[in-house]
């Protein structure tokens, strides 16, 4: 426990001034008296000192009243102090010293209670039980040992009789405030400790008094623990982390720590103690009193073991229900996941049926061109013809790719492997382009070496190396040019087409490959396509254990790079 | 009777049957077209065809559904069959080769693949 400095200055000032009471003060004097005073006025100083600097104006109130009740405390001793001195004798009894002790207890319990408040966990159903179990066993030990003695000593008057009792009832409310700290949160908080200390002392020097009032004298040893708890009390008031005390505690507690079995057991075991205890000494036996108690506190234990039960069971209910619901979202998402599936099958066999329909047209459109071609002596309406015959080959490609994207959302893509020789396929794939880069007046160009064969299907590597090359001439303007580089390093088989078109925006260049992508710059500069073409083309190249890949400019050039494993390579 | 063997071509779209049949024609062979697959079987056993080019998709009796009465007559054990259809996905190909057809064609077809295939399987090629 490390204090901050003026808590822990005041805790050393205030522990040499205990030992001067003792050690250098004539014993039982009325320098003892005054001194006395003193410690326990300078204490409340202390206290209000501390709450000013220590809290904003709205939250002093717990602390203003430990204050207060010490110094009802100081003012009974004061008065006392004044009777020794001025009159060498102590006050009759009752008097309104009496009035001034007595009045500070509720001050004190008061501030115990909203201390432990203001950091929660006080106002639960559990922690009211608890309280009362507490309640329960302290007024049965007081009643029995501390408050009913009295009623059978003689007193000069029955107000005297009741002001004697009057004191250990009021402990009561310190007590059962010290058990509460004692199981509270804030045990981490070095204000809280020094409030716990300071509170014990003043209880056990309270219960002593109470054991030894016949024969104490001022300035008896136990002075020492009531000074002490001033001191203690007014450096938990300067240290600063009295502040967190008035925080919520956020800390989550366990409902049954070690320390509250052993008060519920304690509670159970105090009345049948107490009985076997009067038998054994002195024969008499407060049964009478003991037993309503006992059975109450029973009664609580009770219902406090009930409330942990049925906590227990919402609990299980609770996790239950949980478990219930997360079934239930289990199957409303698989039950959602199959429509998905099922959606996706009908929209896939939604786009083989279209395609099958387009495909019926487009035969007479072919087939009845290609005749009319043949038999057609005019050139141009043979360049008529041949056009109407192109834009039929288009539309064609456009159905054969929204065909072949479908079934690669089926996951369909089995290739028919065999040897391939991937330069024949780059050679002929270029050849085949060459009308249309003529047309658009590009260069095209193949440096291609001999590459160990791969294992793959022909047909569909002649449609990547297609779709890469239509992609480079339809993506470079008139006089660009378009170079297509075959190799083999590392056991890959390496294609790159390369063209000095548009290029690929950085911010592109992730979603390229994505079903339906298009380019911005081919939107804005009427490029026709589908975005299907380097789907299907990554597709292809995966099918194949392939990877590929881009490198771009922003603005010009751009480069597909794939790689394919030779055959037999792992 | 002429001595040109004769093709059977069987496909409801009128304008495919018609370009199939001229293009056969041109090729030198006799032709009987029919427009759907009952009148295809009913053809074909009356006149005997060296070769048929069905459509998959017809009415009444499938492409497929001909193929299987053909193959399951002995008589027709010589016939030569060619499958001529827009659905192209290499499960159609696959499921048109295994019940027995000599040929699996995709539309569109271009006609030097056509008279090359009826040829190939005359052994005329």
């Amino acid at each position: 426990m490390r204090a901050a400095p003026a808590a822990w200055t005041f805790l050393t000032v205030g522990a040499l001034a205990i030992a001067l009471y003792f050690a250098v003060l004539p014993a039982h004097g009325h320098a003892q008296s005054i001194y006395y005073v003193c410690i326990g006025f300078a204490s409340v100083c202390a206290i209000f000192v501390g709450t000013v600097r220590n809290l904003p104006a709205a939250e002093r109130l717990p602390w203003y009243l430990f204050g207060l009740g010490l110094l009802g405390q100081v003012a009974g001793d004061t008065i006392f102090a004044v009777y020794e001195i001025g009159l060498n004798r102590e006050p009759s009894t009752p008097s309104i010293a009496d009035a001034f002790y007595l009045g500070g207890y509720p001050l004190l319990g008061l501030g115990i209670y909203l201390v432990l408040r203001r950091l929660g966990g006080q106002t639960s159903r559990t922690a009211i039980l608890d309280s009362l179990v507490i309640f329960g066993g302290v007024v049965v030990v007081q009643w029995v040992f501390f408050i009913d003695p009295y009623r059978h000593q003689a007193y000069t008057s029955h107000a005297a009789r009741y002001v004697n009792m009057a004191y250990p009832a009021v402990d009561v409310l310190l007590l059962v405030g010290l058990a509460q700290l004692l199981l509270g949160p804030g045990g981490r908080t070095t204000a809280y400790r020094l409030l716990l200390v300071s509170v014990g002392l003043w209880v056990v020097a309270d219960e002593l008094y109470g054991l030894n009032q016949s024969s104490y004298q001022g300035g008896d040893w136990i002075d020492a623990l009531w000074l002490g708890s001033y001191v203690v009390w007014a450096a938990a008031a300067l240290d600063p982390s009295m502040a967190r005390l008035a925080q919520p505690d956020r800390r989550l507690l366990p409902r049954l720590t070690r320390s509250r079995l052993l008060l519920l057991a304690t509670a159970l075991i105090i009345g049948p103690a107490i009985l076997v205890f009067e038998k054994a000494h002195n024969g008499s036996s407060h049964a009478y009193e003991v037993a309503p108690f006992t059975a109450a506190i029973g009664m609580i234990v009770l219902a406090r073991l009930a409330g942990l039960v049925r906590a227990v069971e919402r609990a299980r209910r609770s996790e239950r229900l949980a478990r219930r619901e997360a079934e239930q979202a289990q199957q409303l998402l698989s039950y959602q996941n199959q429509q998905l599936v099922e959606l996706d099958r009908l929209k896939d066999e939604f786009v083989s049926s279209v395609s099958h329909e387009l495909r019926t047209p487009l035969t007479s459109i072919s087939g009845y061109v290609e005749l009319l071609k043949e038999d057609e002596a005019s050139e141009e309406r043979r360049a008529y013809l041949e056009i109407v015959d192109r834009n039929a080959e288009r539309l064609l490609g456009l159905v054969s790719d929204l065909l072949f994207s479908a079934r690669l959302q089926d996951g369909q893509l089995e290739l028919q492997r065999d040897e391939v020789d991937v330069r024949r396929i780059v050679e002929h794939a270029a050849e085949s382009a060459r009308p249309r880069a003529d047309a658009a007046k590009i260069g095209l160009s193949v440096e291609a070496s001999d590459v160990p064969t791969i294992l793959g299907e022909p047909d569909r590597l002649a449609q990547l190396l297609d779709n890469l090359v239509s992609n480079a001439i339809k993506f470079t303007p008139a006089g660009g040019e378009v170079n297509v580089r075959l190799g083999a390093r590392d056991g890959l088989v390496h294609i790159e087409v390369s063209d000095t078109g548009i290029g690929i925006p950085e911010s592109e260049r992730e979603r390229l490959f994505q079903r339906f992508f298009r380019s911005q710059t081919a939107l804005e500069r009427q490029i026709q396509g589908t975005g299907l073409g380097l789907y299907i083309s990554k597709a292809i190249v995966q099918a194949h254990g392939g990877r590929i890949g881009v490198q771009s400019g922003e603005t010009e050039g751009t480069t597909f790079v794939v790689e394919l494993p030779v055959a037999g390579a792992s | 009777m002429s001595d040109r063997p004769l093709v059977l071509c069987a496909d409801d779209d009128e304008d495919i049957l018609s370009l199939v049949t001229l293009r056969l024609e041109r090729a030198g062979f006799d032709v009987a077209k029919v427009g759907d697959g009952d009148a295809a079987l009913a053809a074909a056993r009356e006149l005997r065809p060296a070769v048929a080019v069905l459509d998959v998709m017809m009415p009444r009796l499938t492409g497929l559904e001909v193929l299987a009465e053909l193959r399951a007559d002995p008589s027709f054990a010589e016939l030569k069959v060619i499958l001529l259809s827009a659905r192209v996905q290499e499960s159609d190909v696959e499921r048109g080769l295994d019940a027995g057809a000599d040929a699996y064609l995709a539309k569109p077809f271009k006609a030097q693949e056509l008279v090359a295939a009826v040829e190939e399987l005359l052994g005329r090629s």
